[in-house]
């Protein structure tokens, strides 16, 4: 388990670097998961649960500076414990979302103590001396791969055995109540979207999307498809309304800019 | 967005090298473009993205300001307070890099460093966070859920195409832009983001039919007969209802103040108590 326990802590390290710095994504538990799955020698699994933690962390992301529970740490631990414990991916959700609030917390505390580093980053910058912020400007990248590498290790590494063994001490109805909140739990991620997004005008384009679903069963790619196609046909026509004064289309803006001002 | 008082007397105007040769090359900018990736690098609550933005900048700032005094000035004035979409960042790279070329006054730099950071980070939220990645994400997660390894895959390419082409692309954009940048912007915003707006509701309103979990399984007498509630009750008068009315429970809850963490309590005692009663 230390070999196991150690890789998953590099992969950790280096998703927890990617969450902030470089974005190519390869933190998201869609990712994360067969990766894990990898380490731990079920790839399959592995591929499931990414995919059941990717749905419930699609609408957490860090809107205007939010920070929710920690995407990196949730995919890793959630992964891993569906596959140590052999529990289905929505019943590892309840287990990893309370490491990854934890994560998150401490994120948050690594943030608030970096301020002072920016005051000798002034000092550089103020004696024009660029090496010394670049140099300063690699610290924490580093310190975010040690600490996701050591929230990621410890409770693999101490944890896993104990975990599968707690698991299955579990009475019934409590699995199978996570199992059941796992399964609820991204209507809180599209709601956190609706809250960003959500504007009356738009409300049509919603319930299309979702009759296309609940009533046609169409693939989301088609209403994706569906919908590019709506708005270029929206955006064609605004070009065309424009010169005239229409009340209607008036509104229409002045929505938009409460949008723009309101994120 | 306050500044510091004692830094901007600190930040004078003056420039003592006031010649405007382009000196930066499409290689120079490329350059500036990887190293925007370190945007968030130095991230704190005091700065935000302050720090990370003035590494990215450096090899530029290097090249346009050879004497000591305006590059002082340079780096101490993009020191202060930053923060925008950190993948949009490249546009602001782009427009900031043909002033400081220009040898524009400090605040008009200033000015409109901190007039493109705000709406910026609307349109990227709108584009990445609420269309690209449920998108990505949602296709991938379908397949992946089917034990496809295509699903990584397609999400890590088809996201980074447009990541990466968008970081590339805007940086020259931007730096051609210039400072009739901030008009196309405010053109621009409203159209990217309402297009923006309905593709991501679509989809929304789809995820929400397809990707939540929640029926019942309860089955009551009436009288000698026995009614699925589910099957004969719910689906009959609308397919996909109780995750529907689930969604709009928890956005009036966050319109109302409440954190996402007591919608997970929520949901989770909700999930306990169907199990006990044995309806869910």
């Amino acid at each position: 388990m230390f070999v196991q326990a150690l890789l998953i802590g590099l992969w950790a390290g280096l998703a927890g670097i990617d969450q902030f710095n470089g974005l190519t994504h390869i933190h998201r538990p869609i990712v994360t998961g067969p990766v894990i799955g990898l380490i731990l020698g079920d790839f399959t699994l592995g591929l499931m649960a990414g995919a059941t933690l990717e749905l419930v962390w699609a609408g957490m992301v860090p809107l205007a500076g939010a920070q929710p529970p920690n995407v990196v740490i949730g995919g890793v631990i959630g992964t891993a414990f569906a596959i140590i414990t052999g529990q289905d991916p929505a019943v590892a959700v309840g287990i990893a979302v309370p490491f990854a609030v934890a994560a998150q917390a401490s994120i948050t505390l690594i943030f608030t103590a970096f301020a002072p580093v920016m005051h000798k980053m002034d000092v550089h910058a103020k004696n024009a001396n660029t090496k010394g912020i670049d140099h300063l400007t690699y610290i924490q990248p580093i310190l975010l791969f040690g600490f996701f590498f050591i929230i990621a290790f410890l409770p693999i590494f101490f944890g896993a055995e104990q975990a599968a063994e707690i698991v299955s001490l579990l009475p019934e109805w409590l699995i199978n109540g996570l199992s059941v909140a796992g399964g609820i739990m991204p209507a809180i991620g599209f709601a956190m979207l609706l809250n960003i997004m959500f504007k009356w005008v738009y409300a049509p384009f919603f319930a299309i999307g979702f009759v296309a679903v609940a009533y046609a069963g169409l693939p989301i790619l088609a209403i994706a498809i569906v919908g590019v196609a709506i708005a270029a046909y929206d955006y064609f026509i605004q070009d065309n309304v424009k010169p005239e004064p229409v009340t209607n289309t008036q509104t229409t803006i002045d929505d938009e800019e409460d949008f723009s001002d309101g994120i | 967005m306050e500044y510091n008082n004692q830094n901007e007397e600190v930040i004078s105007n003056e420039i003592q090298d006031p010649s405007t040769e382009k000196v930066l090359t499409k290689k120079d900018l490329n350059k500036m473009v990887w190293r925007s990736l370190l945007l968030q690098s130095s991230f704190n609550y005091e700065r935000m993205q302050g720090g990370g933005w003035t590494y990215s900048l450096i090899p530029g700032l290097k090249k346009i300001h050879t004497n000591d005094h305006d590059l002082s000035n340079a780096l101490q004035d993009h020191m202060q307070f930053f923060n925008t979409h950190p993948f949009l960042i490249t546009f602001v790279q782009g427009v900031i890099l043909a002033m400081e070329e220009n040898k524009e006054k400090r605040e008009t730099i200033r000015g409109i460093k901190v007039a493109l950071m705000g709406p910026l980070g609307g349109i990227g939220d709108a584009l990445f966070w609420l269309t690209l990645l449920p998108i990505t994400g949602g296709i991938a997660a379908s397949l992946s859920a089917e034990g496809n390894v295509a699903g990584p895959i397609i999400f890590l390419v088809a996201f980074n195409l447009v990541h990466f082409f968008l970081r590339f692309f805007l940086m020259h954009y931007g730096y051609g832009m210039g400072t009739r940048a901030i008009t196309v912007l405010k053109e621009g915003t409203k159209k990217v983001s309402r297009a923006a707006s309905i593709v991501g509701m679509m989809v929304v309103g789809a995820l929400v039919a397809s990707y939540i979990n929640l029926s019942l399984n309860w089955t009551i007498q009436a009288g000698e007969i026995p009614v699925d509630i589910q099957g004969e009750v719910i689906d009959a008068i609308m397919p996909g209802l109780l995750p529907l009315l689930y969604t709009m429970l928890c956005y009036w809850l966050l319109k109302k103040g409440r954190s996402p963490l007591t919608l997970i309590g929520m949901t989770i005692v909700l999930g306990l108590a169907g199990s006990i009663l044995g309806v869910m």
